[in-house]
């Protein structure tokens, strides 16, 4: 469900709780809900992993194809964005209803990603100017219960961070001709470094406060938000105001400034985690959606 | 013969299994807790998510509203990462479209939608992973969503394929043997009445083979019939278990 | 049924595509011995007592080789000696992907009971199934696999109560895998070292192939060949175009140069010539190789010098003096720039052809050496350096040998001694020479293919009679040539009460025998044809199809596919039916046999009438076929009468050919292009046809030219006109010349293919003048007819199709080896007419006889002798004489020898005797008798032995 109608009584309730730092669910303004993180959950993707932030529920698969880098960048690989808003999430994305939706995400997150300061694009390259890697990473929405883009971004960063793309050698002939050679040992593969891939941290305006992780009735209440990628070391790399609303400048500040603080938080739990979870080998009973 | 050898001397499939062996299937009902029914099935690699809205009333144009029954609403799509080449788009396209259609008719044959009149129910199924039998495990996937929505059917639907190799029927093909070339017929049982709710085979057969393929297909849906059982039946209890409480 | 346990996945990248497979792991796959009572097997196959007496074993034992022993020794695990071996997956899997032929080899003796050869699916058991680690090679993975393997057996087997002393013994000849298998506690032997312990049969040893461990022991020549490049090296300079790929084809004439066939776009291709040792950098005849073109300065021409390699053993020095006289050769006759081939060099071999080949031991000059080399008797393979003991024994015996492989810093190729044929010269090894020599499978059939034959007593039932139209009551006949046992086709006809006649054509229905798919069609599918030698059929299915159930034998119910016409009076086809049908000829009849009952007017019983019938039919057919364009033409066909007691050939004749020959021709081509139109009616895509291409213009030369030299024209714009400037082109008092001409029209036609109707768009044959044609009529035969049965059975639902049969590159594929197994054939069929034409000679001494002028050359002429249906060259240019003064004019085309003009056409006499110099190479040497010219001619011998038959005038 992409949105919800909320009632005058209830936005009342919702405000006044989130002025006194205790929101209808319990938690605090700065708090996520519970989150769930699965990597490896599709087998014939490169990268994948599923999350779950309270009744949202993301699905991510990185596939790694052979491509020609743009002629801008030569040396460089490039990452490639898709949102499938899927009618499971809800009927109304039903035939081409979620199109829209999903191009809006998706190109927000090819602004985010796709730069050399979120990851190492030369390291994709194989051959300047001839061969690169292209990471199609593909996001799948299944059930929408508020704030897709934090869900969203640490999914993909999830994701990447599981991806494995194949060694690749190139030979060359005295001729110049060059040829791909995939290696054939399936454990000769590439990791990417995930260490500077920002989270995004969507800040709602509820009342005067705003809050982190809204669910669907808080984001009803809220006239604008502040979406923020922030890395590990706190550094924000993209910013863009959301919402039909208008902002003024200083909560602008005062939202950017806690979204710094939330992001950079976010990032080492996460790491942690999935380090955990990789350190299980090959003996993890994988879980999907099967519980 | 040139290519892969689909069926061993001792008796075996690329895989390890039997001529009339299916694939490991494991299932979950009532994934999401949005929907009114959900559920989510593997069989071996191919894996799929069903979801169920409705019954509700009719969206979008009026015209389509039947007032002696529900109308059936489907989808079928594929993630975009599901196969081995990656898909441009996940729905909308020939294949799809025809998969839906496909769906809609086989559970128009076992959803009592005389129950709901002037209504629609929507079945929305989602390949996640596709090796082969996309559109049986869609059926069983669904079958469980509907359960899970508590939608009352005639039976439990249940599909699967068998393929046809060298005089022997194969049960549950994976990829790698559909696309070996030959026949693959998929089938959708009703597997108590034995009715058919939907058949279909694109290659050529002789006459005389079919009955072999069909039983072979019909034997395989009664087996997975049991595993579905079974699963609805841990479902009930594990709800049960949780309602008492 | 047990349901899978585990499942563990597999990946395979391929490309970048990532593949991902299930593996599912069971325990249900039992170990197959007799001894173990933990599994339920209920036929085990490997014995209690596997007893191989051994030096090193002394205990019964199963053996496991690993994929490199297969591989190199399947010499040794053929022989029946070798029983009770376990085949793992993993090996049979490997065999499989790097071997087609080994693989069925192995296939075949895991097939047969009497060598309990077990296939142990290891891949899909629970204990025995690894996954590949980090770091470890995929050949290193299956290593593991074979050891992990071995152990489980050894363990297992350990545990059952009355295995005594049984234990497993793993084969391997790598170092490594021998040593971690030791270390795990397994036995193990190096394949050299068991076989040489083995008691029973120490000349099993010989057949071992050289390991390459072994083979640099033995090299000694001072010859080090430029290394081959990797293939991935090669594969790059292909693409980029440095290299060029092609199939190698050495010289007959001289072995140090070859020529490279290179496969360009469509139909272009190109050749490239190789010439010197180094440049050759040992690519064998038929190799797939890769060669580099050379600076356009460095081309050279052909030589014209017939050079063999007869140096005695491989020592440098005569070597070099080879050398020197190729260069000699080269530097003599400065070349011309018109005359430069592109020349290349060979710098790696993408795809080795290696076959058995077979020839005669050289002995070394060295009484106690063990080294021998071995000439094939194809001058264009190498002489193979080989070890054996039997050396004296194998003296002027033909014997098969294998190569191993070919060291760079080795001369020659090192090989192992595979079987002995017998002593040269003898008919039956020079017959079995000549079959494997044109890769015409003659083996025995395998008990996997037996397996699948009807068993016996066999007779027709009552469902056979149910989908069949009964047709015993048809007065059905047959017509073959004498001594025929595989009958394919039979023919009735009779007159319906409209006045109309019903024709109907009776084929063997072999496909109801030979189910797609089994070893016993794939047997029939690779062998393609049945070949017929003189006094020898190689059959294409086993005696008890092609003689007796398939054939269609008078007085017996036998299984038909009958294609039955109603014609009117005039010939014209009313309708056209095909059922598969039951029938019961009632008579087989010889050509003569049936022209005598034509002929013969007292006769007027129904089998005559019948046939009266058809002749009549068939000479209206005949002329409709000839008024469209269909081509008669001849070729010099002679049969030998041989001998019933010793085969020997006592004399030869020409087929002489009867009303009756063409009468079952003309039916059979009517039903061959009635089921052809039928098939592609049905099946455009996949059906198989015949066609036979019109021949470019430029082919046509030779005849027209032939034919102007006698004042004649002969028109080639149609088939049409081509065949009526035959029918008139007559010489008076010469009645030999339209045959000769005709013999010579046949050399310009192209040779007629199958194919596959979804594959090309021309189906057009020319020599029936047909627009669409097939071959239907004789499935004992050839295989091309019975898929044609099958087409046919399915476009009439009397059969079930599968999906090779209606898959078009499989089917293409298919006709490939079938157009290659005829061609072999027919090379077969020359070489044995050959054979037994010097077998004919060799008793009788030099005889003289007349012929004619087939062919003038530079330096030679080529004569038909019509009376043996030989072809021989008579050269005018000899080794050990002063050469007589030549002048050739290609316009004639005309050879002036001394001041004697040759033409063609010109009736000469020469003199025929069997030039047994060179054992291997046993050939008919022909010399000029007559026109006597003086130092040319050779004078005529003393006594003519008796040339008492008239001379043929056809």
């Amino acid at each position: 469900m992409a949105s919800v109608q909320v009632s005058e009584a209830e936005k009342v309730y919702i405000m006044h709780g989130v002025r006194d730092d205790l929101r209808v669910d319990g938690r605090g303004c700065e708090d996520y809900r519970h989150m769930v993180i699965e990597t490896d959950v599709v087998s014939n993707t490169d990268g994948s992993a599923k999350v779950s932030l309270g009744h949202s529920d993301i699905l991510v698969g990185v596939k790694a194809e052979i491509g020609k880098p743009r002629a801008l960048v030569p040396d460089e690989g490039y990452l490639e964005f898709f949102v499938d808003c899927s009618a499971n999430a809800t009927p109304e994305f039903e035939g081409r209803g979620g199109e829209e939706l999903g191009i809006d995400l998706s190109n927000t997150l090819y602004k985010v990603f796709n730069n050399k300061h979120s990851i190492d694009l030369r390291s994709l390259c194989i051959c300047p100017g001839e061969h690169c890697w292209v990471l199609y990473v593909d996001v799948l929405l299944l059930q929408c219960d508020g704030n897709l883009f934090d869900a969203i971004s640490i999914a993909i960063k999830a994701a990447l961070f599981n991806t494995r793309i194949p060694k690749v050698h190139i030979s060359e002939d005295a001729e110049g001709g060059k040829e791909i050679e995939l290696s054939d040992d399936p454990y000769d593969c590439v990791r990417l470094n995930v260490e500077n891939v920002p989270c995004i941290v969507t800040l709602c305006k509820v009342g005067q406060r705003h809050v982190v992780d809204a669910t669907l009735q808080e984001k009803a209440c809220s006239v604008a938000s502040l979406l923020l990628a922030v890395t590990h070391k706190g550094m924000v790399t993209c910013v863009r105001k959301m919402g039909g609303g208008s902002l003024d400048p200083e909560s602008i500040s005062e939202m950017t400034e806690t979204g710094k603080r939330v992001g950079k938080a976010l990032h080492a739990p996460l790491m942690d985690l999935l380090k955990k979870e990789e350190g299980l080998g090959k003996n993890r009973q994988k879980v999907g959606f099967l519980r | 013969m040139a290519g892969v050898e689909l069926l061993s001397d001792q008796g075996y499939r690329l895989d390890g299994r039997k001529a009339s062996e299916l694939r490991k299937v494991q299932a979950r009902m009532g994934v999401f807790a949005q929907a009114d029914g959900s559920a989510y099935i593997e069989q071996g690699n191919t894996k799929a998510l069903a979801v169920v809205y409705g019954p509700h009333e009719v969206r979008g144009s009026r015209s389509r509203t039947m007032h002696d029954r529900a109308v059936i609403n489907c989808q079928y799509s594929m993630a975009t990462f599901s196969t081995a080449e990656r898909k441009r788009r996940p729905h909308g396209d020939r294949k799809s479209s025809e998969m839906s259609l496909h769906l809609k008719q086989t559970f128009e044959a076992a959803v009592l939608t005389q129950l709901y009149p002037r209504s629609q129910i929507d079945i929305y199924v989602k390949i996640l992973q596709s090796d082969g039998g996309n559109y049986s495990a869609c059926v069983n996937a669904a079958t469980l969503a509907l359960v899970d929505a508590g939608i009352p059917m005639r039976d439990y639907v249940c599909a699967c394929t068998a393929g046809f190799v060298e005089d022997t029927p194969l049960a549950d093909l994976c990829h790698a043997e559909e696309s070996g070339g030959g026949t693959t017929l998929a089938l959708a049982l009703l597997p108590r009445s034995r009715h058919i709710a939907l058949v279909q085979m694109d290659a050529r057969l002789h006459q005389d083979h079919l009955d072999m393929l069909m039983e072979a297909a019909a034997e395989a849906c009664r087996g997975l019939s049991k595993v579905l059982d079974g699963v609805v039946r841990q479902h009930l209890q594990e709800v049960s278990v949780l309602t008492r409480d | 049924m047990l349901k899978s346990k585990t499942f563990v996945k597999k990946t395979r990248s391929g490309g970048v595509m990532k593949i991902v497979r299930e593996h599912y792991l069971r325990d249900d796959i039992w170990c197959g011995s007799e001894v173990c009572v933990e599994c339920k097997d209920e036929t085990p196959v490997l014995q209690k007592d596997a007893c191989i007496e051994s030096n090193l074993c002394t205990f019964p034992h199963y053996l496991i080789p690993d994929t490199n022993v297969v591989i190199q020794q399947i010499d040794i695990l053929e022989d029946p000696l070798i029983r009770n071996v376990i085949i793992l997956q993993t090996v049979l899997q490997e065999v499989r992907h790097r071997s087609a032929p080994i693989y069925k080899r192995i296939k075949d003796a895991i097939h047969d009971k009497e060598k309990h050869f077990y296939t142990f699916t290891n891949e899909h058991h629970r204990e025995t199934f690894i996954e590949r680690e980090q770091g470890e090679s995929a050949n290193d993975r299956n290593d593991r696999a074979i050891r992990v393997a071995a152990k489980w057996y050894s363990e297992h087997l350990s545990k059952a109560p009355d295995a005594g002393d049984l234990k497993v013994v793993l084969l391997t000849n790598d170092r490594d895998n021998k040593e971690k298998a030791e270390k795990s506690g397994l036995i193990v032997y190096k394949c050299e070292e068991y076989v040489k312990s083995l008691i029973a049969n120490p000349e099993l040893v010989d057949r071992l192939a050289l390991t390459s461990d072994e083979q640099n022991e033995i090299t000694g020549s001072r010859v080090v060949f430029p290394e081959h490049l990797p293939l991935s090296k090669i594969q790059a300079g292909i693409k980029s175009g440095t290299f060029l790929q092609g199939t190698f084809h050495a010289n007959r004439d001289n072995y140090l140069e070859a020529k490279v066939y290179v496969h360009g776009e469509g139909d272009e291709s190109t050749e490239v010539l190789v010439q010197g040792l180094l440049n050759l950098n040992r690519a064998v005849h038929q190799d797939v190789v890769a060669v580099e073109l050379l600076p356009r300065e460095n081309w050279v021409a052909p030589s014209s010098v017939v050079l063999i390699d007869d140096a005695q053993n491989d020592e440098d020095a005569e070597e070099e003096e080879a050398e020197k006289k190729v260069r000699k050769a080269l530097d003599s006759k400065p070349a011309q720039g018109s005359t430069l081939k592109p020349t290349g060099r060979v710098v790696g071999i993408i795809k080795r052809n290696w076959r058995p080949f077979c020839g005669m031991l050289l002995q070394s000059h060295i009484k106690e050496s063990t080294r021998h080399l071995f000439t094939p008797a194809d001058r264009r393979i190498p002489r193979i350096r080989i070890e054996t003991r039997q050396a004296s024994t194998l003296e002027g015996q033909r014997i098969m040998v294998a190569i191993d492989g070919w060291p760079k810093n080795s001369r020659y190729p090192n090989g192992h001694f595979v079987k002995s044929l017998g002593s040269a010269g003898d008919k039956e090894t020079e017959t079995e020479v000549l079959l494997l020599e044109h890769d015409v499978p003659h083996l025995p059939f395998s008990q996997a293919v037996l397996s699948f034959l009807p068993k016996m007593p066999w007779s027709i039932t009552e469902e056979d009679l149910k989908v069949r139209a009964d047709l015993r009551h048809l007065t059905v006949c047959s017509v073959d040539p004498p001594g025929c046992t595989d009958i394919d086709d039979a023919l009735h006809c009779r007159e319906l009460e409209n006045g109309n006649l019903e024709v109907g054509v009776h084929i063997a229905d072999v496909s109801h025998f030979i189910r797609p798919g089994n070893a016993l069609d794939q047997e029939a599918a690779s062998r393609g044809t049945t070949v017929y030698l003189c006094g020898k059929r190689i059959d294409m299915v086993p005696e008890l199809l092609s003689s007796n159930l398939c054939s269609l034998r008078s007085n017996v119910e036998r299984l038909a596919f009958s294609c039955i016409w109603e014609m009117n009076q005039n010939a014209e086809i009313i309708s056209t039916r095909f059922t598969k049908s039951v029938i019961n000829s009632k008579a087989s009849l010889t050509y003569a046999e049936a022209q005598m009952r034509i002929d013969d007017t007292s006769m007027n019983d129904d089998i005559t009438k019948s046939l009266r019938g058809l002749n009549k039919l068939a000479k209206i057919l005949k002329g409709r076929r000839i008024e469209k364009g269909a081509l008669t033409l001849s070729s010099p066909e002679v049969r030998f009468h041989i001998d019933s007691e010793t085969h020997d050939p006592i004399d030869l004749q020409t087929k002489e050919l009867m009303e009756t020959n063409s009468m079952v021709e003309e039916f059979m081509l009517l039903a061959n292009i009635s089921v052809a139109q039928k098939i592609y009616e049905e099946f455009s895509e996949c059906a198989l046809l015949r066609k036979h291409p019109a021949p470019p213009p430029s082919n046509y030369d030779i005849l027209i030219k032939a034919a102007s030299s006698k004042g004649l024209v002969i028109y080639i714009d149609s088939a049409k006109a081509l065949a009526d400037s035959l029918n008139d082109a007559q010489v008076e008092g010469f009645p030999y010349f339209n045959t000769l001409l005709r013999i010579l029209a046949t050399r310009c036609m192209m040779q007629a293919v199958y194919f596959c109707s979804g594959m090309d768009s021309d189906f057009q044959h020319y020599g029936l003048a047909s627009p669409i044609y097939t071959h239907f009529t004789s499935p004992i035969r050839r295989y091309s007819d019975i898929i044609v049965h099958r087409l046919l059975a399915v476009a009439i639902n009397a059969d079930s199709t599968y999906p090779d049969l209606m898959d078009k590159h499989k089917q293409a594929a298919l006709c490939n080896n079938l157009n290659y197994r005829h061609k072999m054939a027919q090379y077969a069929q020359r070489a044995s007419v050959a054979l037994h034409t010097q077998l004919f000679f060799k008793n009788r001494g030099i005889l003289n006889e007349e012929g004619f002028i087939l062919f003038v050359r530079k330096n030679a002429i080529i004569v038909l002798i019509p009376k043996f249906g030989l072809e021989g060259t008579v050269f005018f240019e000899n080794k050990d004489k002063p050469s007589p003064r030549l002048s050739f004019d290609e316009e004639g085309p005309t050879l002036t020898v001394e001041d004697h003009p040759f033409h063609m056409f010109d009736k000469v006499k020469v003199t025929i005797s069997l030039d047994s110099s060179n054992i291997q190479h046993q050939k008919i040497r022909m010399a000029l008798s007559e026109p006597v010219i003086p130092g040319v001619s050779v004078s005529m011998p003393e006594t003519e032995p008796e040339a008492k038959k008239p001379k043929l005038d056809r």
